[in-house]
């Protein structure tokens, strides 16, 4: 295999990893509540502005634009579960589809009237540098998302999996009047989990913003990959998501690389399309 | 009878419309309440009868636009040659859409619409023979009347009218008919329709095609009226907004709810543009965004639904007397 | 042989809920099916009806194999069913509720305006004929249930836990209307919990029991059967009963 190839695949997995945590936050709000938010990757927007807007107010760089942005986007979260959520989820399909659709837009435009529809990127010597692993010449940014990326994502598994607020989400997700016999409050464990969910989309968003183009739209095409990995790895699961995430990473990574870079996002559609007709079973997870 | 009342008025206004209020803003502000009604009430087949939120639709309208276009720029024909091609490529489209996602939570197929037609534009952005970025003109000076190519609105303004009354026709006729009845029903329960007999996705994919069929019509009507077509005019996810919110907001799943829709948003959209400039645009999509969240929260039914008329309860329907 | 059903076998995962279950119905025959929650008698159900694709075995309707066809299909053929919790379609009026079934036998909607206003006449309901549906209580609701169904012309109706939920007059109505249904020619299949319903409907019974068939015959027999009642109660409590009658001990809801 060719060195730059080699380079290719890395920085896809890095990039995947990314996918991953935000994708994880998709779908545990889709596991535990079976609602699919819309205006998913409208939060990885914002938590790219979140960056943004700390870096051009005050110069500060991912160690303070990172934890910005989990705690507006938890917030939001909290508040779009409140306040939209909590009673569309027992209306009708149409209701859950408009409400978070709704909200996509109302971000993306608020985003796009306030600063403008034009790309925006922050300078490369935020997180400086490059470095050489193993031969491979990875960039400081993308290596610190990546990395960290993929560690809250392990995080949140175990979070899920080993902690008594994880076992009290998942008995929420399983049987919500179950659980509120057994004293749980199911309105709290919603609350929370959509404010994990956000908050791990809005730390995404704020690794990316890093290497990535900012731009009010960008949530559109990061919500379809959003829910391309949450339906190949399967509703509700953290791991799936990751491994899905690594995999679609490294898939679009070689299409851009090998086809060109605008074509990158087609095949990741196609590829979804693709699913859809061969291998629904594999989407099913959850009936 | 009252019904029949209000039809004549309500036929009797859109008529008189343009002529009474015959400015050139006021007849293109008419003739695209009546354009965006047409595609909304073709959404209102698949999204509001059959319950299967298509987030795409713009997807078909783009198929009608670059046909009837394409007609012109390619083949030197009237771009009214072009519809029957959009039509049957829009159909192709749907089945290709529809029969994977169509048996599948509703959730997927709101995506693969999406999905879809955002590959579309993407692939058209990118495609010189369709005009990538620049798109497909229709004739600048008009050789004939088939051409459809008018610098008044007025002449327009009285096609949509006749093709939107044709889609509500349509509308009707199938809101009656068993088809219009089974999608009701698998609206509410999918699982209970089957079960009573009705072929579930054989239904909702018919209805998926014809909506798709008459958006098609829309979006080549869309072309000749501004006598182009580009990727964002023909395929921009914006679109799908615009025909989705106008039919939600009206009343999905209703005759009249989109045309209700499209005559509140359009003058809307079209004032806040004047008044507001460029920059309107963006807080003119922040306006639309806080209407659906307010539907969906409140009114999921959309404005006519709160003046429907109400059936008497069933009071004493806990005891159903014995037979 | 009205509809049979040979071998069925559905397991979700390595779990069987039904394991190895066969059933012959004939022409008049109204087969009750009964055992304790989760003892897969409402999976064989949901067999019969195509709504759960069996793992193993085969459903034969009319001598034709069914096995593979999808319910909208099996209702065409003859086979209707009611859900235990009621699947109303809430947008609807009671009568569009029912004109749904109807149309599996009527092209047009004057037509089955008219079988569907006989049918809610047939089941006491024409009062509500333009009632919304979603008005109706848990009566009503089961009631409009069996409707629809009737609706479609079956030739088998299989009934979900037709009367859970309903008071004793209620259930003592439904009976009735059940009764009123076989005189007419429908052969049934009901789920059903409450014992009174099983004795005084069902010509033959089925018990499952961790799903198993344990047990077949008439309603006295299958009560009378020490296995059964092991299986209600388990064995201990069984052998402690014995001196009572077996309906005593399974009477009512569980």
């Amino acid at each position: 295999m060719s060195f730059v190839l080699v380079q290719v695949i890395v920085g896809g997995l890095l990039l995947g990893a990314v996918y991953a945590l935000f994708s994880s936050g998709l779908t545990l709000v889709w596991g535990m509540m079976n609602i699919v938010n819309f205006a998913h990757g409208d939060f990885v927007m914002l938590g790219m502005y979140v960056a943004y807007v700390v870096y051009t107010l005050m110069g500060g760089g991912p160690i303070v634009g990172a934890p910005l942005a989990v705690l507006v986007l938890a917030t939001l979260g909290v508040v779009v579960y409140f306040g939209l959520i909590r009673d569309i989820m027992k209306g009708p399909m149409l209701a859950q589809i408009l409400g978070t659709f709704g909200l996509a837009l109302l971000l993306r435009y608020s985003v796009f009237w306030w600063f403008g529809a034009d790309f925006k990127s922050l300078p490369q010597n935020i997180v400086g540098g490059t470095y050489a692993v193993a031969g491979l010449r990875l960039e400081a940014s993308r290596l610190l998302a990546g990395v960290v990326a993929l560690l809250v994502t392990l995080g949140l598994h175990l979070l899920l999996t080993r902690t008594s607020l994880g076992s009290k989400m998942l008995a929420v997700a399983e049987d919500a009047t179950a659980a509120q016999l057994m004293g749980i409050r199911p309105d709290t464990m919603q609350a929370i989990a959509w404010a994990i969910a956000a908050g791990a989309t809005g730390l995404a968003g704020a690794l990316i913003a890093n290497f990535f183009y900012i731009v009010p739209t960008v949530g559109e095409t990061l919500g379809i990959v959003a829910f391309v990995t949450v339906s190949l790895g399967g509703f509700g699961s953290v791991p799936g998501a990751l491994v899905a995430g690594l995999l679609i990473g490294v898939i679009e990574s070689l299409s851009g690389y090998l086809i060109g870079a605008v074509y990158k996002d087609i095949v990741v559609y196609i590829l979804f399309l693709f699913f859809l007709w061969f291998r629904p079973q594999g989407l099913m997870g959850k009936m | 009878m009252r019904r029949l009342l209000w039809l004549s008025v309500l036929a009797a206004v859109a008529i008189a419309y343009p002529l009474l209020l015959s400015s050139p803003f006021q007849q293109r502000l008419g003739a695209l309440v009546l354009l965006y009604a047409i595609a909304a009430s073709a959404w209102n087949i698949v999204g509001g009868y059959a319950g299967q939120v298509s987030v795409g639709h713009v997807v078909f309208f783009g198929c009608g636009a670059y046909a009837a276009m394409g007609a012109y720029a390619k083949f030197e024909l009237s771009p009214l040659f072009g519809i029957p091609g959009g039509i049957v490529i829009a159909v192709v489209l749907a089945a290709v859409i529809g029969v994977p996602t169509l048996r599948l939570s509703g959730h997927y197929f709101s995506m693969a619409t999406i999905a879809v037609a955002e590959t579309m534009r993407l692939i058209v952005t990118n495609t010189d023979y369709l005009g990538a970025a620049v798109g497909l003109s229709g004739p600048t000076v008009a050789r004939n009347i088939f051409d459809l190519s008018f610098i008044s609105s007025l002449p327009y303004y009285y096609l949509f009218l006749l093709v939107l009354a044709i889609t509500l026709v349509i509308t009707w006729w199938m809101a009656n008919s068993r088809m219009g009845f089974y999608l009701r029903a698998i609206k509410d329960s999918e699982r209970a329709a089957r079960s009573l007999g009705a072929p579930a996705r054989r239904t909702k994919l018919y209805a998926f095609m014809l909506s798709a069929a008459l958006t098609s019509v829309a979006g080549a009507l869309y072309a000749m009226m501004f006598g182009f077509v580009d990727p964002e005019s023909g395929l921009g996810i914006l679109i799908s907004v615009k025909i989705l919110i106008m039919a939600a907001l009206g009343g999905a799943g209703l005759l009249f709810g989109p045309l209700v829709g499209a005559a509140i948003l359009v003058p809307l959209e079209e004032i806040s543009n004047s008044v507001l400039g460029g920059k309107g645009a963006g807080l003119t999509f922040v306006v639309y965004g806080a209407i659906i969240v307010l539907i969906a929260r409140f009114q999921p039914g959309g404005i006519l639904s709160l003046f429907k008329r109400r059936s008497k309860p069933a009071s004493e329907a806990g005891a159903p007397h014995a037979p | 042989m009205l509809l049979e059903a040979r071998g069925i076998t559905k397991a979700f995962g390595s779990f069987k809920a039904v394991d190895d279950a066969s059933v012959t119905l004939e022409q008049g025959d109204i087969l009750g099916l009964i055992g304790p929650n989760g003892a897969g008698k409402s999976t064989f159900f949901n067999c019969l009806t195509g709504d759960l694709r069996t793992t193993a075995g085969r459903v034969l309707f009319e001598g034709r194999d069914i096995t593979d066809l999808a319910p909208e299909q099996r209702a065409q053929l003859g086979l209707a069913r009611t859900f235990q919790l009621p699947q109303t379609f809430e947008g609807m009026t009671v009568l569009e509720n029912v004109m749904i079934g109807a149309f599996l036998r009527a092209a047009h909607r004057t037509e089955a305006e008219t079988k569907a206003r006989a049918v809610l006449e047939r089941v006491g309901m024409i009062r509500l004929a333009d009632a919304p549906a979603r008005s109706l209580g848990t009566p009503g609701r089961k009631r409009l249930e069996i409707a629809r169904a009737l609706a479609t012309e079956p030739k088998v109706l299989l009934l979900d836990e037709a009367m859970a939920g309903l008071n004793a007059h209620e259930v003592k109505l439904a009976i009735d209307l059940v009764r009123d249904i076989h005189r007419a020619g429908i052969t049934l299949v009901i789920v059903e919990h409450i014992m009174e319903v099983i004795m005084s409907l069902a010509s033959r019974v089925m018990v499952f029991h961790q799903g198993k068939e344990i047990a077949r015959g008439s309603p006295r027999e299958v009560t009378a059967n020490p296995a059964v009642i092991a299986a209600y109660l388990g064995t201990r409590a069984a052998k402690a009963a014995a001196g009572h009658t077996p309906i005593e001990l399974m009477g009512g809801p569980t």
